[in-house]
């Protein structure tokens, strides 16, 4: 699922930055330099994001306010990633969730055995721009 | 294009300067034709007053011989007549023909050639005027026979030939002066005349000089301020242009950074992930290079030999392991171990005997498999479990 042809920099940066304005991603990872980074990033171009370090608090921010996109790491220290997503489902069925792990996974396997419950699985090897690429297609799809 | 605000541009410089120059000029002409005016003028009027005073002067002098001859005329009629009435005539005339004298004694009073073809003129009425006075004082006497010879002097008919031809040549020479002074004055006022046009075309031709002038440098400083507009819009282009780059390339490189940032942390994250998981098997693991020398094992491991790693990194693993079947075995080096991995082959649920630290030894079973790096062997992964402890 994840693109591993990296695009080249796209200098029309600022106005997709515009054309993202104020898209609410959350992003839950138990490794704070993780959250911090992609925090960096995403908000860079245009996209708000809240981060959650554990399941409870992921749960809380969705309650207050529904993300347009979630991101979620699969070890997290109060339960399992995929369990999260499925408690996550319940509460925003049309919601896309992208599994950013860097358990390896086989991508066929993934691609089998877990579509159902994510949207899209992304290895943390992966650059951020394959990830910034699956969310704008997650987001305009 | 950098210009020094302190000091105007050389062209500026040379323009002011020649309008300058050409003001001074039409300033110069227009001072010199004021002058010139004023003197022709103040000639003018010298002239005018002399004019008129010689008009003066001729018409005394032409009033002269009419006074005289009036004056002679009512001597004669008081000759006949010894009417004291006509005596008292003579006389006013003369006295009339004296106040003409004086008065032409008075215009000619500063002008020396003038006096001195006046005073023989005067000097004759004075004689006239005499020989009246005797011939009416011997009338008044009685005396004819006197009477009658002064009466008939040739002399008195000379001088009266001579006064009329003195005072003519005296109005001859006046006349001429006269029109001499007319065509002088005629002239000068054709030159006033010139001067003046010549002077106003010369301002004319100047100040369209200076108009020129003005004109080019307007129409430089036109041009200079579209190329000047024109390189600053190419400037702000290129600035704009610039800072575009730079903001692009500013952004690429926050971009890169993340991205090394994230590829660091992913790389931190996957190495820990996999030393987790070799760290998690209970059973020992020894990771060893191709010639079985160990470079990392596991905390089994550790457990099982009783050896830090310190110790063992960086050792042969036949120092304290060997297989069942060769032990006793004097010749090491061709140990089925390390040929396991030169071969390029695995060994499976074989029976070694491995020495831990205290110098027990605890029968295992041992698990040898090559690490391949595109097809090629590289190392191996050494998997012992314990058969029982020892």
């Amino acid at each position: 699922m994840s693109n591993a042809t990296r695009p080249p920099f796209d200098p029309n940066s600022v106005a997709s930055a515009q054309r993202a304005a104020r898209h609410h991603i959350l992003v839950i990872d138990d490794e704070q330099p993780i959250l911090d980074l992609l925090q960096e990033y995403l908000t860079a171009f245009g996209y708000r994001v809240t981060t959650a370090s554990n399941a409870q608090e992921a749960k809380r921010l969705v309650e207050q306010e529904a993300p347009r996109l979630i991101i979620t790491d699969l070890q997290l220290e109060d339960t399992d990633g995929l369990q999260l997503i499925e408690q996550l489902r319940v509460l925003l069925p049309h919601t896309p969730v992208i599994l950013l792990t860097g358990v390896l996974f086989d991508s066929q396997v993934v691609e089998e055995n877990l579509k159902w419950k994510i949207s899209s699985y992304i290895s943390k090897t992966a650059p951020l721009q394959t990830l910034l690429d699956e969310i704008r297609r997650l987001i305009s799809g | 294009m950098s210009t020094d605000p302190g000091t105007p541009p050389p062209q500026d410089n040379r323009t002011f300067q020649r309008v300058l120059i050409f003001f001074v000029l039409i300033l110069a002409v227009m001072v010199a034709i004021v002058v010139a005016t004023l003197s022709n003028l103040n000639r003018s009027i010298a002239t005018s007053d002399w004019v008129n005073h010689t008009h003066a002067l001729i018409t005394e002098l032409d009033a002269l011989q009419p006074s005289l001859a009036a004056a002679e005329g009512d001597l004669s009629r008081y000759l006949l007549t010894a009417d004291p009435r006509d005596h008292s005539a003579y006389q006013e005339k003369f006295a009339d023909l004296g106040e003409r004298v004086a008065v032409i004694t008075a215009l000619i009073a500063n002008a020396p050639g003038e006096q001195q073809q006046f005073t023989p003129i005067a000097s004759l009425l004075a004689r006239r005027a005499e020989l009246a006075s005797r011939i009416a004082n011997l009338k008044k006497a009685g005396d004819s026979a006197a009477l009658q010879q002064l009466l008939g002097d040739e002399t008195i008919r000379s001088e009266q030939r001579d006064l009329q031809r003195r005072v003519e040549k005296m109005r001859e020479t006046q006349t001429s002066l006269l029109t001499e002074r007319d065509r002088a004055s005629f002239q000068q006022a054709q030159t006033t005349r010139w001067t003046a046009l010549g002077g106003v075309v010369f301002e004319f031709l100047l100040l369209c000089g200076a108009a020129w002038l003005i004109r080019d440098d307007l129409a430089m400083r036109r041009q200079a301020a579209r190329l000047l507009e024109q390189t600053n819009e190419q400037l702000e282009a290129k600035v704009r242009q610039r800072t575009a780059e730079l903001t692009a390339s500013n952004e690429k490189l926050v971009t890169q950074n993340l991205e090394d940032r994230w590829a660091k942390q992913a790389l931190e994250h996957q190495n820990r992930y996999n030393l987790l998981i070799i760290d998690s098997i209970s059973d020992a693991v020894f990771v060893v290079t191709k010639l079985m020398n160990v470079s990392r094992m596991n905390p089994a491991a550790v457990h099982l030999t009783g050896c830090e790693p310190a110790t063992l990194i960086d050792k042969p693993i036949a120092a304290f392991l060997r297989l069942e079947a060769t032990a006793g075995s004097a010749t090491p080096g061709f140990d089925p171990l390390v040929r396991t991995l030169i071969e390029g082959h695995e060994l499976r649920q074989q029976a070694a005997l491995l020495t831990n630290k205290s110098g027990a030894t605890i029968p295992c079973r041992l698990n040898v498999f090559p690490l391949r790096d595109r097809d090629k062997v590289v190392g191996g992964v050494v998997v012992l479990q314990a058969l029982s402890s020892s």
